[in-house]
């Protein structure tokens, strides 16, 4: 819970406060009797004792207000808490048992959904008869559905989780674990819920009073005042102004309430982002553009930080590595190394929490131009991306857009880099070169009619579609089957091949494809490169304790995951002052924890973040 | 297509039969007698010879069985039995009336469409930025104003003292269409100042989820302009839960047209409904539940064909 939003609630809170408080205390308040009648009086405009007038009896408007938020507010309050008491005990039962006891409880529940809301109150009002009483019984009825699916849903998810799961193993009873244990656990978005359905309450009452269908006059109440001054407009138009004024007040508080109360208890649904593609924000300092770079691709000190309430926090620490033509590079590392953000920073697809804080990614393109692609204005970068860099992601099956052809979406790419003619033609040579079975076809059929494997070689097809001179691969074959993971790679050594100088950077935390496909290796450890050299010399001799034991950990077979290193890494706000795979480290010594140790370059392309690298042989 | 249409077709078939039964068995089930209930009044028990007239007229007498059976078979016949009041066939007024409403609702929701979709996109695109919050606030307070406030103060201000506009009332299509369109406009812009308002957040929102999708990161990495994103590959994607809501929100709409007709005294079929309310004339609370409850159903029909034309997905599923 941030502080920020807590005092959100507190303009909203204190004004529907106000609003209760009035309206409880009514009969103490020096008002006039609201259903004391003064015909000679009617219609009378605000004076020192009516200040807001008289209405078409002759009574006191401010009193008839006031009273009518108790009555309105009483219905609304006790509506909601009868439906939540009752909707929630059916969802929470519903959700807990599952089975049968949820046919009978959400499911018939959820029967009263289908009707419109008003229709289904009207309905009531026909087989009990107008007035208070049945008004707070259909309401009821109208939003107890609405707690059982909220209800529901949280039991869902919350029978399963380890304090419910651990009261059942203890032995506790039922009812204990479902009001004790449970309750509490999914209480917020049932408070949520709870000021929804006072709002919406109070403004069917005043709806069905409106029609005379709710509260039965004299009784005052905002929608039969509405009704009664309906008739004398012409005459007095302000005591129509006044219960508007007070009904449509008082609900835009409580929506308000709502709102802030779900930003602070509820906030899953909260709306994050600020689509990125629409502007790159480039907080970097202007560097003069370099003349020369090595290689294809050189990254220098790249260093990306997420921005928290507590300060920046870097992600990404000193990246660097050179990629020459026709070179693949592999950087390998777990989840949370950082190597996937270094490949979307290359491409310019950071997510919109995270900026490069420093460094540069120097690109030479096909005509021998140098360009810094951190300090590029996003409409240059747009020309760059499919036509120098390319980039294949992790699952395909989320990569393309399941609404569009296959053939579609090939063609767009080229027509995005200046194909006009032949795009059809062009499309179905794409698909025969990354080995679609029967190219025409696929062109024409949607992503979801084609296999996982056959996405993803539709992915490289789009990526290689206008011969980039860098393609990042992150993690192309995770997602596939372990048969479709080994055809993968070896289209992609083909492609390489076909397409000479393109470089590729390929991300995995897979060592046993790195062999398979790399020229060079680069290791990321939370944030940082803590090796890099040749394939054949890091697998040979690792120079890195963490890079020994992602050998050690490597299975005859493929490995699915790395599991034999002991303990995780670190969280990027919790980074050891020292090492920092110090903490799970066997060689580890009092100097490795006392400091940092720099990346030492051991022979020209071998580099080590090791203080201990002599010893490892 | 043609395949997954009438499997659907099928399934709202069904379920009109399932709604069908309920409304007949709310009747017959819940306690009390229907005839006792008509005519007592105030809490005077009524007299008993008149019940039991009424009860043999209703055909209240006869076996559940058979009632459920010729009740059926009058639906099948497009038969919902006589009013009670004036013995008028009630699938006549309906038929009078409900064309009305639906002319309401749509013109409701097609207004809504117009202004909450666009707008919607707008805010999503520049989340955060000026227009979004103008926006959002202007949606917050749209939706906490009910919509009889809305009709009541639009005819105070517009009708009553600018005089812009007449304060409501009907004019046959047929009979001058200009007027009838005029005094169509008042009650469908009432409603659709909070539909929307509910169209324009749940698009906004929609927008913002695709926004982050893996494809849409993916169609930026393969170079595509911003406008090509937006078109291709956003819009049609966030169209789905849009369409859910307008669809739903339009069958609430059916019966939540009440309180707009009686304000603009427009004779749609919720004028008689609450006429019918108020006289506890229940076959014809029941015709018109049942009616609406149908049109609902027909409606998610419509809106799974919609799905299976917008996502391709769905026809194959």
């Amino acid at each position: 819970m941030r502080p920020s939003s807590i005092r959100g609630l507190a303009g909203p809170g204190a004004l529907v406060l106000l609003v209760a408080l009035v309206a409880v205390a009514a009969p103490i308040l020096p008002l006039f009797d609201p259903v004391r009648q003064d015909v000679a009086n009617r219609l009378a405009g605000p004076s020192a004792l009516h200040w807001l007038g008289q209405d078409e009896y002759g009574r006191d408007v401010l009193s008839r207000i006031i009273w009518g938020a108790r009555v309105s507010l009483t219905v609304a309050v006790v509506a909601a808490a009868l439906a939540a008491v009752v909707g929630t005990l059916l969802g929470v039962l519903g959700g807990y048992f599952r089975g049968l006891v949820e046919l009978f409880t959400v499911r018939v529940a959820e029967i009263v959904l289908c009707f419109p809301p008003l229709l289904l109150a009207l309905l009531v009002v026909t087989l009990l008869g107008p007035g208070a009483t049945t008004l707070v019984f259909s309401l009821a009825i109208l939003f107890a559905p609405g707690f059982a699916r909220v209800a529901y849903a949280e039991t869902l998810s919350a029978r399963a989780l380890d304090y419910v799961t651990a009261q059942q193993a203890l032995g506790a009873r039922t009812p204990r674990i479902l009001f004790v244990t449970l309750l509490p656990n999914i209480a917020p978005p049932l408070i949520v819920q709870f000021s929804l359905t006072v709002a919406s309450a109070m403004v069917l009452e005043s709806g069905l009073s409106f029609l005379g269908l709710g509260v039965v006059p004299p009784s005052p109440s905002w929608g039969l005042m509405i009704r009664g001054a309906r008739a004398s407009m012409e005459l007095a138009p302000l005591l129509l102004f006044w219960p508007c004024l007070a009904l449509t007040g008082t609900v835009l508080v409580l929506n308000l309430l709502c709102d802030r109360l779900r930003d602070v208890l509820d906030p899953r649904g909260k709306a994050a982002g600020r689509p990125g593609f629409l502007g790159r924000l480039i907080a970097l300092p202007p560097a003069p553009e370099p003349r020369q770079a090595p290689g294809l691709l050189s990254v220098q000190g790249l260093t990306l930080a997420v921005q928290s309430a507590h300060g920046p926090i870097e992600v990404v620490r000193d990246v660097g590595f050179t990629l020459a033509a026709g070179e693949t590079l592999a950087i390998v590392g777990e989840s949370g190394s950082g190597k996937t953000l270094t490949g979307l920073a290359v491409m310019g697809l950071l997510p919109a929490a995270v900026t490069p804080v420093a460094g540069s990614i120097l690109l030479t393109g096909r005509e021998g131009r140098v360009r810094d692609l951190l300090r590029l204005p996003e409409r240059e970068m747009r020309g760059l991306r499919g036509r120098e860099l390319a980039m294949i992601f992790q699952d395909p099956s989320s990569s393309l857009n399941p609404l569009l052809r296959i053939g579609s979406q090939l063609g767009e790419t080229l027509r995005a880099h200046g194909v006009r003619d032949g795009v059809r033609e062009r499309v179905v040579a794409l698909l025969r070169q990354v080995g679609l079975p029967d190219p025409e076809r696929a062109a024409e059929a949607y992503p979801h009619e084609v296999s996982g494997g056959q996405r993803q070689r539709v992915m490289i097809a789009a990526a290689i579609a206008n011969h980039p001179r860098l393609l990042i691969a992150d993690e192309p074959t995770t997602a596939l089957d372990v048969t479709v993971q080994a055809q993968i790679l070896a289209l992609l050594a083909e492609l390489k091949r076909a397409e000479g100088g393109m470089g590729m950077v390929f991300v995995t935390h897979n060592l046993a494809v790195v062999s398979d496909i790399a020229d060079r290796v680069l290791v990321m450890y939370a944030g940082e490169v803590v090796e890099e050299g040749r394939v054949e010399d890091v697998f040979a001799v690792p120079r890195h304790p963490y890079t020994a034991a992602l050998i050690a950990s490597m299975p005859e077979g493929d490995a699915e995951r790395l599991t034999a290193i002991p303990g995780t890494v670190p969280q990027p706000w919790a980074m050891p002052a020292g090492c920092r795979f110090a903490p799970r480290c066997e060689m580890a010594i009092d100097a490795c924890r006392a400091a940092a140790p720099p990346l030492a370059e051991l022979a020209a392309g071998r580099l080590s973040r090791c203080l201990r690298w002599k010893e490892m042989a | 297509m043609l395949a997954f249409a009438a499997r659907r077709l099928l399934v709202s078939l069904g379920l009109v039969w399932v709604v069908a039964s309920l409304v007949f068995l709310v009747i017959h089930l819940i306690p009390g007698d229907p005839a006792e209930l008509l005519l007592s009044q105030g809490g005077i028990a009524p007299d008993p010879a008149a019940v039991e007239e009424l009860r043999e007229r209703l055909g209240l007498n006869a076996p559940l069985w058979a009632q459920y059976l010729s009740y059926m078979g009058g639906l099948l016949r497009g038969d919902f039995g006589l009013s009670l009041q004036d013995e008028h066939p009630i699938a006549e007024e309906i038929a009078l009336r409900l064309p009305r409403t639906l002319e309401l609702v749509g013109m409701a929701g097609l207004l809504a469409t117009l202004f909450g979709v666009p707008l919607g996109i707008a805010a999503a695109l520049r989340a955060g930025g000026a227009l979004d919050r103008v926006l959002s606030a202007w949606a917050g307070f749209a939706l906490s104003v009910p919509v009889f406030v809305v009709g009541t103060l639009a005819v105070l201000l517009l009708a009553q003292q600018l005089k812009l506009v007449s304060a409501g009332g009907y004019v046959p299509l047929a009979r001058d269409p200009g007027r009838h369109l005029a005094l169509l406009m008042m009650p469908a812009t009432t409603i659709a100042v909070g539909l929307g308002a509910v169209v324009f957040r749940v698009m906004r929102s929609s927008v913002l989820e695709v926004l982050e999708r893996e494809h849409v990161r993916a169609a930026q990495a393969r170079g595509l302009a911003p406008g090509a994103i937006i078109r291709r590959h956003v819009l049609r994607n966030a169209l789905t839960p849009v369409v859910t809501v307008v669809a739903l929100h339009l069958g609430a709409l059916l019966g939540g047209t009440v309180l707009v007709e009686f304000v603009f005294n427009w004779p749609g079929l919720s004028g008689y409904l609450v006429r019918a309310v108020e006289a506890r004339d229940y076959p014809e609370v029941l015709g018109i539940v049942l009616v609406i409850s149908i049109i609902f159903v027909l409606l998610n029909f419509l809106v799974d064909l919609l799905y299976a034309v917008i996502d391709p997905r769905v026809r194959h599923g």
